[in-house]
């Protein structure tokens, strides 16, 4: 009995990638395959979810720049 | 990709460590674990954990540092002492998005196209249009009016402060001068807040004047109201030394004063002559008449002399009558008056005839004698551009009793060269007092040089320094240098100052910056900013180099960001730096640069990797660690050898080394964001001897592994330089890397065991760089710092045949270190041909 899932092919830099394999591990429930060094295909439901993430990673990496209240 | 941030002056620094307490944790992101190793001359832990430091006098000082915080952010532009103006409602759909700092309300003029300056009301900074045709005028007055904040090639940023304007009245300025000309300039009216800042900030401006009478600090003034509202002050009153009286006396007058190796020096010189003959002065440039003219009116002076009062206070309130007297708006005025000094010894020194001091120093140097006094104060001048030279002007100049403080025992011995080289000064006059020597000068005045530590050092002193500190205590000092003053936490400066009496100050520094805002506590300390060179037009003129700046960005391989996001933040650090493109890219340069004749530094903060990468390449390196005898060969190899073109440094090469040969620098890893440090690699090749041929440039790399968070750190680290007015080129791709010969790592399989290899060596952690004194200190003495537990000793099991090579085992050294075939070579060298057929003379008699 073949069984289907919903999936959204995401193309990105393999750095990105390997914070997606990365958020992956702790769960296993974001990616479906792994096709090459920029292409995964992962579940539909958790691209908001996984785009909530990355964005929270990669702010650790890149401190974002202060609101213009509080720059110089 | 976070956009480049602009200089916010120490804006993250001090939140981002994090810390609550003065001094007393070095934290990652300040600069302090280097400080701690520049004082180790004696004290070799931090010094607020010294023993002997008494508990009391601990919080003290943690209570000065304290007060000072909060007296700066009180006499902020933006605190409401300024800012109660009432606010026009004018707001418009846009004013939103400004929030505060919505200045819509302040209208344009009409022709303000013509005109060159923008100000921010709330924070007293002046923006430069540096396009406009009025900007060197402008450039003019604001470098008196303020300080300089940032000047990149268009926009130019200056900040109004109190001591900025103090030093602007000083030079005889007028305060509605100040106010006509800025209305002039600006292309907004005048707001209201900065017109009051100005007038309240200049109008009381000398009325109060700290002295050092008989090593005894007087507070001084003219007018006696003043001093009876200064001793009614509950916190100045109590600091009053009790037995003294309110004494009158009468004010020294002011006169001419010629700083030597200047024109204006040659120029009276040969004034005074045609007096002598008779002649009328020949009219010489205006600066020069000013000055003989001040000459000829001392006389008038003289006849009426002001009665001046004064009170006596204790030495440990300076700083805290200092910070009430300017709170009450009475700022109160250091100045040495030394040419009438009549109790301290004068000091025969003077420049030598043939020095000439560049304009910019001259410049520098005639903000600190403006007035004919010498103000304390401190000036900023670029790597390399002769900040020594300045010191010692200044100590020609005031001809007294000289102390230079420096931070380690070689930079002791430099600046006793210096002195010898470029002044006339007697040797015996000029002593050394540090660990190993304590000599005295021969006469009853000179010149003592000696470290910061020495003079702080709280401990069990042998009787000898102990007596030569009780000399150094007993004495008033003319002239007080302070070395490198950006290094030394304000605790210190306030031991020496409170120890050693001077009646001036004067902080030379290239770099005015430190992750922790401590900065602005100098003010207090020794004194204002009295001048920052201007690094482009430095570079323009050819004092020092040009330089290239360029970042190198370097992807990091799959497997290796892979491991990176599962490592700890060490070997985070140890990865990026180990990243195999970015060792590809350095060895690129590296061939790209040599094949050019230029002499390369590369630089790494990371031991491991700065091992790695020179065992591979095959470089020469220095590190915490090398022996005495091999970093003096190494560096004169890297000199002299024209085969030796590489040299790898750990960051114990990032301040006090001088290598004018070395034209280009790599740097692989670094200090987390210290704007410090680079400026100070920047500085390595700043002197380059080769900086006057056509058309030649230095060049800066940095490299930084793509998507980490390098890529944060080195846009912070490069903030300082942009201020500068430095650009960096960003690298992407370097073209036909992958053509190069004998790529490292090129093959998967090679990354992969270097990931490896990587993770398995520094398991452990990785060996920490042994900080010495510096690049030429006595090595290895930092290990004993480490006490019993990382031992080198390891037992394991095995048999008896397979250490004897019995096993499969065999021992080949593979990676060898190239400094150890340099001196394989300067062995053979030593052999001459003649020696050689001796040698085989003999033996062949032998036989």
């Amino acid at each position: 009995m073949p069984r289907a899932i919903r999936g959204v092919l995401i193309e990105c830099e393999p750095a990105i990638k390997s914070i997606i394999v990365h958020l992956n591990s702790e769960h296993n429930d974001i990616i479906i395959e792994d096709l090459d060094e920029s292409h995964l295909v992962v579940k539909e439901n958790m691209v908001h979810l996984l785009k909530q993430k990355l964005e929270d990673r990669l702010k650790e990496t890149y401190r974002p720049e202060e609101p213009l209240v509080d720059s110089e | 990709m976070p956009p480049k941030r602009k200089a916010a002056p120490a804006a993250g620094g001090a939140s981002k460590a994090g810390r609550t307490s003065t001094m007393s944790t070095p934290g990652p992101a300040t600069p302090r674990s280097l400080d701690s190793s520049m004082m180790s001359e004696a004290e070799e832990d931090d010094d607020l954990n010294d023993p002997d430091v008494t508990e009391a006098q601990k919080q003290r000082e943690q209570l000065l540092g304290m007060e000072a915080d909060e007296f700066i952010n009180g006499w902020d532009l933006g605190s409401s002492r300024f800012q109660n103006q009432t606010k026009e409602a004018g707001l418009d759909a846009a004013s939103a998005y400004f929030g505060k700092r919505d200045f819509s309300n302040l209208p344009l003029k009409p022709d303000h196209m013509n005109r060159p300056l923008w100000i921010d009301p709330l924070k007293g900074t002046i923006v430069m249009e540096r396009f406009n045709p009025l900007s060197e005028q402008a450039t003019d007055f604001l470098i008196t009016i303020a300080e300089p904040k940032s000047r990149p090639t268009f926009l130019h940023e200056y900040a109004l402060t109190t001591h900025s304007l103090y030093a602007a009245v000083s030079v005889g300025l007028d305060p509605k001068d100040i106010i006509n000309t800025l209305e002039r300039f600006l292309k907004t009216a005048l707001p209201p807040a900065i017109r009051v800042f100005i007038e309240q900030c200049t109008h009381s401006y000398g009325k109060v004047k700290l002295v050092l009478k008989n090593n005894k600090y007087f507070v001084e003034s003219v007018d006696a109201d003043m001093l009876e509202r200064l001793l009614k002050d509950p916190q100045i009153g109590p600091l009053r030394v009790h037995s003294s009286e309110v004494t009158t006396s009468y004010a020294p007058t002011m006169g001419g004063l010629v700083i030597p190796g200047t024109k204006n020096a040659a120029g009276v010189r040969q004034a005074e002559l045609e007096k002598a003959n008779g002649k009328p002065a020949a009219p010489g440039d205006a600066g020069n008449e000013a000055e003989l003219y001040a000459t000829l009116n001392e006389e008038d002076d003289d006849d009426d002399k002001t009665a001046v009062h004064s009170f006596e206070i204790t030495d440990s309130g300076v700083e805290t009558v200092q910070k009430r007297c300017l709170d009450m708006g009475f700022p109160i005025l250091e100045e040495y008056d030394f040419r009438n000094d009549d109790v301290n010894a004068n000091l025969e020194i003077d420049l030598r005839p043939n020095t000439q001091i560049r304009p910019y120093q001259e410049k520098s140097l005639s903000k600190m004698f403006g007035n004919g006094r010498a103000k304390s104060g401190i000036i900023v001048l670029p790597c390399g551009a002769g900040k020594t030279l300045v010191g010692i002007t200044a100590a020609c100049t005031i001809k007294k009793g000289i102390i230079v403080l420096c931070t380690s025992s070689m930079s002791v011995v430099q600046w006793r060269q210096e002195f010898l080289k470029w002044s006339n000064v007697n040797p015996d006059d000029v002593a050394i007092f540090t660990a190993e020597s304590k000599n005295k000068f021969s006469g009853n005045t000179g010149v003592i040089v000696t470290t910061y530590s020495m003079v702080t050092n709280n401990r069990e002193r042998s009787h000898e320094s102990k007596k030569m500190m009780d000399f150094l205590k007993g004495r008033e000092w003319g002239l007080m240098l302070l070395d490198e003053v950006h290094v030394v936490p304000a605790e210190v400066f306030r031991r020496v100052i409170s120890s050693i009496k001077s009646h001036s100050k004067l902080g030379l520094t290239a770099t005015l910056l430190r992750e922790d805002d401590k900065i602005s506590h100098l003010n207090f300390l020794i004194g204002p900013k009295l001048y920052e060179a201007n690094w482009m037009e430095l570079s323009q003129q050819g004092h020092i180099a040009k330089v290239q700046c360029a970042e190198v960005w370097c992807p990091m391989p799959t497997e290796f960001y892979d491991e990176y996001l599962r490592a700890s933040s060490r070997m985070k650090r140890t990865l990026y730096a180990m990243n195999p493109r970015k060792f590809q890219a350095c060895q690129y340069l590296i061939n790209y640069h040599e094949a050019r004749g230029d002499k390369i530094i590369v630089f790494s903060d990371e031991l491991y990797s700065l091992k790695q990468y020179a065992l591979k390449l095959g470089k020469v390196y220095i590190y915490g660690g090398t022996g005495q005898a091999e970093r003096m060969q190494v560096l004169e190899n890297f000199q002299h050898n024209p085969d030796v073109n590489t040299l790898f440094l750990s960051k114990i090469g990032d301040t006090s080394l001088d290598l004018p040969e070395a034209t280009v620098l790599i740097q692989i890893s670094s200090h987390f964001g210290s704007r410090r440090q680079e400026a100070q690699r920047l500085g390595r090749i700043l002197r380059a001897k080769r900086r006057n041929d056509e058309g030649f440039n230095a060049f800066f790399y940095s490299l930084v592994s793509k998507d980490t968070q390098e890529m944060y750190y080195s846009s912070k680290r490069q903030a300082f330089l942009v201020d500068q007015g430095y650009a960096f080129k960003v690298i992407t791709q370097l073209a036909n890397i992958e053509k190069t010969p004998d790529l490292a790592f090129a093959t998967a399989k090679e990354r992969r065991e270097l990931l490896q290899r990587t993770l398995v060596d520094n398991e452990k952690g990785g060996e920490e760089d042994v900080e010495t004194d510096d690049l030429f200190g006595k090595p290895g003495r930092g290990k004993k710092r480490g006490g019993f537990g990382g031992g080198g000793v390891r037992r394991t099991a095995g048999t008896l045949g397979e250490l004897s090579g019995g096993h499969d085992m065999a021992y080949i050294e593979q990676n060898k270190a190239a400094n150890k075939t340099l001196k394989k070579k300067a062995k053979d060298a030593q052999q001459n041909a003649f020696f050689k057929k001796l040698a085989r003379e003999k033996e062949r008699n032998r036989k």
